[in-house]
């Protein structure tokens, strides 16, 4: 479904990705893991069309080079960035259905909604609020939520984790868990290694911009290489 | 001064404080939506004007009817100024924010020096429209129709607008206004986004135009004066704010009104430019300002 091939680039002046290849079938969750500044994030960037890039991205065998970052999304990968990114002053309702605003003329476009409310309660709750005022997994349950709606193909996590009670995480990986079960494609970028190694199937493993090893998850997870590879040492 | 004096001064300064609060509106949508200052700002309401001129000479047709022609040619005006202009000033690798400001500063002596070296440098004025000399009187308080009309339709342009915000494309503005990045995540063009903002500002403007043309004279520099009285009126009402121009414009036509009474008619504006001081001095995000 996603293929990288020999990807470069660069960010803020630093080559954060070298030579980077990876693939990405239908169906899959895939896992990259790796240290801070590995360049987890400038990977999804590059693929979501937000950094410059040389090298390869096909999605769907259809080259992703010149495609702008919109028309990116409304080919079907939807990043939930880092930061989340939501609009904080628009209402959690209005922040879901702008995931929807590219598909206008859609009489279904609003129907992923029943979905977003299936997997996460809380946010059925909290319409009206403004998203500002959301904790920060509601926050990110609410980020994941507007990429839904956007219904994409290949779903692109990055570090859903980060900021959020431990309790919160297990509740978001279970719904990444589940968003996979609906035949949509996961992307997850995680710096918790073993928690993204355990709902993975595959997963690679970047330093310094370079994948050092990739595997099934369950090999990657039985490796002590692996945890030198990611501490870096 | 009598109590009738009173209220026929203010009433003079609500009439005109509606349409100065339009031309507000107008840059302040484009400021809030990417902070961008459109320096070009009255330069567009006088090409409304002149366009409302020319019409007006070749064929009698009133300004009234003219005004859905014109907005619409403004607001096709400010798309293509936005695509041909300001998406390249944005996309500058470096010094982004200077390019900005000369790209619509040097827009505004263009399109001034264009307009003079057609239509001359002498004053226009479109007479004898259908309300023009006429008036309403009100207990004694005369109110000009064409003023009236013309505050009339500032108002209901201003409806218009908060109609749209109300919009899902309304939505789709202000996620854009809250991050630029982020909107292409959800497959929204930003670049389409911002071309309808600039045409709602540029749209806006065209209207406040149109209406002015039926009671004030047309000149190549009849912008500029509008203009500034815009940044005061935007500064007053805060940056970006919709519901700050609208009260700000008022306050502002007041303050002009009655300074031309206290003082002269000519040193009209000297309180305006006070209010200026006194926003900068002790509120500078203005009224109703989120910054």
């Amino acid at each position: 479904m996603l293929r990288l091939e020999n990807l470069s680039a660069s960010y803020r002046g630093l080559k954060a990705l070298q030579g980077v290849s990876l693939q990405v079938s239908a169906g899959e969750i895939v896992a990259v893991v790796g240290a801070n500044g590995a360049g987890k994030s400038t990977l999804l960037k590059s693929i979501a069309g937000q950094v410059a890039t040389e090298g390869a991205i096909a999605f769907d065998g259809k080259s992703l080079a010149k495609v702008p970052a919109h028309m990116i999304a409304r080919m079907g990968i939807g990043l939930v960035p880092e930061g989340r990114r939501l609009f904080p002053r628009l209402s959690v309702e209005d922040n879901l259905r702008l995931g929807a605003y590219a598909r206008r003329g859609d009489p279904n476009r609003f129907k992923p909604l029943d979905l977003v409310f299936e997997l996460f309660p809380r946010l059925k709750e909290r319409l009206p609020q403004r998203a500002e005022t959301l904790s920060g997994g509601e926050q990110q349950m609410l980020a994941i939520g507007r990429a839904l709606m956007t219904q994409p193909r290949l779903l692109m996590l990055d570090e859903p984790s980060q900021g959020i009670m431990p309790r919160l995480v297990d509740d978001i990986l279970a719904a990444v868990q589940r968003i996979r079960g609906l035949g949509v494609t996961v992307l997850l970028v995680e710096q918790r290694l073993a928690e993204a190694l355990e709902i993975a199937d595959r997963a690679y493993v970047l330093q310094t911009g370079r994948i050092v090893m990739s595997g099934p998850a369950k090999e990657i997870a039985a490796d002590d290489a692996v945890r030198r590879a990611y501490l870096g040492i | 001064m009598t109590l009738e004096t009173l209220l026929q001064v203010a009433a003079g300064g609500l009439l005109m404080g509606l349409i100065y609060a339009l031309v507000a509106a107008g840059l302040s949508l484009i400021f809030g939506l990417m902070d961008v200052v459109n320096f070009a700002h009255g330069e567009l309401m006088m090409l409304a004007m002149y366009a409302v001129f020319v019409i007006w000479d070749a064929t009698g047709l009133d300004p009234l009817w003219q005004l859905p022609v014109v907005a619409g040619l403004l607001f096709l005006t400010g798309m293509a100024i936005y695509r041909g202009l300001i998406a390249r000033a944005l996309s500058v690798p470096f010094n982004r924010g200077m390019v900005q400001i000369f790209v619509t500063f040097g827009l505004a002596i263009f399109i001034r020096g264009a307009a003079q070296f057609v239509w001359g440098g002498e004053f226009r004025a479109v007479n004898h429209t259908w309300l023009s000399d006429r008036s309403l009187n009100l207990g004694g308080v005369f109110l000009p129709l064409p003023q009236l009309a013309a505050s009339a339709v500032c108002l209901a342009a201003f409806a218009g607008l908060l109609a749209i915000s109300r919009t899902e494309f309304g939505r789709a503005l202000e996620a854009t206004r809250e991050d630029r990045d982020a909107v292409a995540l959800i497959g929204i063009d930003r670049d389409r986004i911002f071309a309808m903002g600039w045409g709602l500002g540029a749209g806006a403007v065209g209207i406040a135009g149109v209406m002015l043309a039926g009671f004030y004279y047309v000149g190549p520099n009849v912008g500029a004066s509008f203009a500034l009285i815009a940044y005061v009126t935007v500064a007053l009402g805060g940056f970006g704010s919709m519901a700050g121009a609208l009260v700000a414009g008022v306050l502002i036509g007041e303050v002009e009104a009655f300074t031309a009474v206290v003082l002269e008619p000519s040193l009209k504006q000297i309180g305006v430019f006070a209010v200026y001081l006194l926003v900068l001095m002790f509120r500078p995000r203005g009224l109703f300002g989120k910054l």
